[in-house]
């Protein structure tokens, strides 16, 4: 409730397990990373205030667990998303395989008004890892599936060197702004006078 | 007694009989620790074995929190029917020091402070520097008349050492976890900690359960889900769930004052919807609520309270008010502070709930816009009550710095109309001498203890006694008790609050020096508050009474039929001599329930 107004944006990140979804939220926000894997339990949560074009955005971003086992968290979790971004590893094929499932199951779980046009981000990450030599997934792929999905902006990152994380996020503000649906006056009824609001009154408390 | 509808109806009635509080004091066992409870015969001149049990519950003092020190004693289990929840905490990590990445609770925050000191000082206007100001100095003033309503401590948030100490947390948040309103901190900073809170609420829905109360250690964590709102409160002050989530319900009625409960229509339409931008400017209404829980026992009584006046005065005021009433009015308020002076409904015959009074006011008084005196204003408010649907139409208009005058139209374009009937009311006031008599009743205060008329029969020039009658001269033997004490009642009466139940209204005694700190006051209402809560607790059969000692006080609760009385005591006090103490009272609050009360054109009793 401040004086001036700012804007919250909710940001989900989704992807496999182990695909560094934590660590991209370490660096992003806290100018981390530990090479020590840790799997997140259930979600975790950030918050990072950032400025854009002259407005300022309080990043709430909810780090979710990978696991399939902590996918039931569901509806709750992805209501009133602004933005998801799907995370990969392009070492890894099958992380690759999955945003498709990924995307599908926040599609269905957070049900946005307009689903053609929701805001994702795809980030494919570890890009550093043996210099590239392990890499399985090439960037052409990646930016053909993104393509394919309605021009996803596509990013490569590696959050162990910082590399490319600062303009992922940048992208993400933007791209939840661009949803940013246009305000209605807010114009609740008025009592009606001869229908006169009686209401039922209980006696006494209940609280 | 069956009917309050006229005056003075004093006399024989049961209650006043001294030997009925304690024929039902002898049937009823209570649960707390320190209550004992004895079959007195009719006659009974001592009490077998009241030794100065402690309760060691009492509120410790340890202020590095303003207002809100409450008992920070062991919480014993205090377990209720409410589903207690707390397996999935360590799953969503609510608190997990141990985890470097959790939630910016375990330490290493979110925020990146680049950007964000600066625009905050943009932001802290002058009246949030003043308001902080102020709040460091409370302590020290330690006047409830020095309190200054707004949002305090907006540099913090969960990372803070003084956030996390803070005894008593408000939140309120949109199920999609977005912050709406706390009451320490800025909203956006506790974006994280917001989440957190609808992670576990949700969690527990989506397992088709519903979470109300988290016991973590001295914290209770109380949930109430509202639609698309979820309000929350994190206490250690040992406060009842059923009292936090009564807290809690008041500030969702607050919100509905403020926005009606169309609210939920936008976040039908977009779940993203941020309610932030339509509460803008308020957090001095939802502080000043908050504060309010801690000094007006009308958010735990629901009830509300009269402003003392004469009869011929406060009718003189009523007849004004029901000209207008007969004109396009719904309702019409006449206020002074938090204290009704005069209350009337139109033609539609509506009826007006205390809780809705209670927010109405405080909104009013919190509100700096409403509070320039000779300027008047238009505003929609929706009363949670009568309609949440829908708004009303407020106008407000101050008389001087406490008396002010609601009138509630359902026509948007009333304002003249009722700006007219502001001026008609206002001559007709001043002419009359109604506000000099408001402005004389608040100075000179309600009933004070030391004024307890010491014969028990009926009076019949109870009329104004209140005010005038010469100091009793005690006959009890605990005499020396008073005098060691300075100023108390008779028998170590030290304070009352007697709430009519057919009239939903309360009168609570002024307090004595004894407990003179908004400290100490806020002290004994959390005493009371606690009694009220163990007498009307569910499932355990309704109480009638209520007798309990600690180092504190005294306490003695009796409920009838017709009304509730909480008293308070030295904790030394006599048990027979207190309870025939409150036989009096509520022979004096009869005899004088003509100036205390509201009567017979109440619209509230329906």
């Amino acid at each position: 409730m401040a004086t001036r107004r700012r804007m919250l944006l909710k940001v989900i990140i989704l992807g496999d397990s182990g695909v560094g979804k934590t660590s991209l939220m370490n660096q992003y926000v806290n100018r981390k990373f530990s090479n020590q894997y840790k799997a997140t339990i259930g979600a975790d949560f950030l918050t990072k205030e950032v400025q854009f074009e002259d407005r300022l955005f309080t990043l709430q971003i909810w780090d979710t667990a990978g696991q399939e086992r902590f996918q039931s968290l569901g509806v709750a979790f992805y209501r009133g998303a602004d933005c998801c971004v799907l995370v990969y590893d392009v070492n890894v094929m099958k992380s690759f395989e999955n945003l498709n499932n990924w995307r599908e199951e926040f599609l269905i779980q957070a049900s946005p008004s307009d689903p053609e046009n929701f805001p994702f981000v795809v980030l494919g990450n570890k890009v550093d890892v043996d210099g590239g030599n392990s890499r399985v997934v090439s960037e052409k792929k990646a930016k053909a599936w993104c393509a394919s999905k309605g021009n996803i902006p596509y990013f490569e990152t590696s959050a162990k060197e910082g590399f490319n994380v600062d303009a992922a996020f940048e992208c993400i503000a933007k791209n939840a702004l661009k949803n940013e649906p246009e305000e209605e006056i807010y114009l609740p009824d008025t009592i009606d006078v001869a229908g006169g609001g009686r209401q039922q009154r209980s006696t006494g408390c209940e609280c | 007694m069956s009917s309050n509808s006229a005056s003075s109806t004093s006399g024989d009635d049961d209650f006043v009989d001294s030997n009925s509080v304690e024929d039902r004091l002898a049937t009823v066992a209570l649960a707390d620790t320190v209550e004992e409870f004895s079959s007195p015969p009719p006659n009974l001149e001592s009490q077998d074995g009241i030794g100065f049990a402690s309760a060691s519950e009492g509120e410790d003092e340890d202020a590095e929190n303003d207002e809100d020190e409450g008992g920070v004693a062991v919480g014993e289990g205090f377990v209720r029917g409410g589903v207690v929840w707390g397996r999935t905490v360590s799953e969503i990590e609510v608190d997990a020091p141990g985890s470097p990445s959790s939630s910016g609770y375990a330490g290493e925050r979110g925020s990146s402070g680049a950007s964000s000191g600066e625009v905050e000082i943009d932001e802290v206007g002058n009246d949030e520097i003043k308001d902080l100001r102020n709040n460091d100095g409370e302590g020290v003033l330690d006047s409830q008349a020095s309190w200054v309503p707004g949002k305090r401590h907006v540099d913090e948030d969960d990372a803070s050492v003084s956030w996390r100490k803070r005894k008593k947390h408000f939140f309120i948040l949109s199920n999609s976890g977005k912050p709406i309103y706390s009451r320490y901190g800025d909203e956006h900073k506790l974006a994280g900690f917001s989440a957190t809170l609808q992670a576990i609420i949700s969690f527990v829905e989506n397992g088709g359960d519903r979470v109300k109360l988290i016991r973590a250690g001295k914290h209770q964590v109380v949930f109430l889900v509202k639609g698309p709102i979820y309000l929350v409160c994190i206490s250690c002050t040992e406060e009842p769930y059923e009292s936090l989530k009564g807290q809690l319900e008041f500030m969702y009625g607050q919100m509905i004052l403020i926005l009606t409960k169309s609210v939920n229509k936008c976040f039908e339409k977009n779940s993203k919807f941020d309610m932030t931008s339509l509460l803008g400017g308020t957090d001095a209404v939802f502080s000043s609520l908050i504060h309010s829980f801690s000094c007006n026992p009308a958010t735990f009584l629901h009830a509300y309270t009269c402003l003392p006046l004469a009869y011929a005065t406060r009718q003189a005021a009523g007849a004004i008010l029901q000209d207008v009433a007969d004109s396009g009015v719904l309702f019409a308020i006449l206020m002074c502070k938090h204290k009704v002076v005069v209350s009337l409904v139109g033609a539609q015959k509506a009826s007006l709930h205390p809780d809705d009074v209670l927010l109405l006011a405080n909104f009013v008084m919190s509100s700096e816009s409403f509070r320039q005196v000779t300027s008047e204003s238009f505003s929609p408010i929706c009363l949670p009550r009568f309609n949440p649907m829908a708004f009303l139409h407020a106008y407000v208009h101050y008389f001087d710095a406490d008396t002010y005058l609601v009138l509630l139209s359902t026509s948007s374009g009333a304002f003249y109309h009722l700006k007219d009937c502001r001026m008609r009311i206002e001559t007709v006031l001043l002419k009359s001498n109604v506000l000099s008599e408001i402005q004389r009743s608040l100075l000179d205060g309600g009933m004070h203890v030391e004024d307890l008329p010491v014969d028990p029969l009926p009076r019949s020039s109870a009329i104004s006694s209140h005010l005038n009658l010469p100091k009793p001269v005690t006959d009890s033997p605990e005499r020396f008790r008073d005098t060691c004490d300075g100023i108390a009642g008779p028998s170590g009466l030290w304070h009352f609050i007697y709430r009519s139940i057919f009239l939903d209204q309360y009168v609570s005694s002024e307090f004595p020096a004894s407990i003179s700190s908004p400290r100490q006051q806020k002290r004994l209402y959390r005493a009371y508050q606690k009694l009220y809560a163990s007498m009307h607790e569910r499932g355990i059969g309704p109480h009638k009474t209520q007798f309990k000692r600690d180092e504190n006080y005294v306490l003695l609760c009796w409920v009838t039929q017709d009304f509730e009385l909480y008293a308070a005591f030295d904790p030394l006090a006599d048990k027979a001599l207190a309870i025939k103490t409150c036989n009096r009272v509520c022979q004096w609050v009869k005899d004088v329930e003509n100036e205390i009360f509201l009567l017979g054109a109440s619209p509230f009793s329906w």
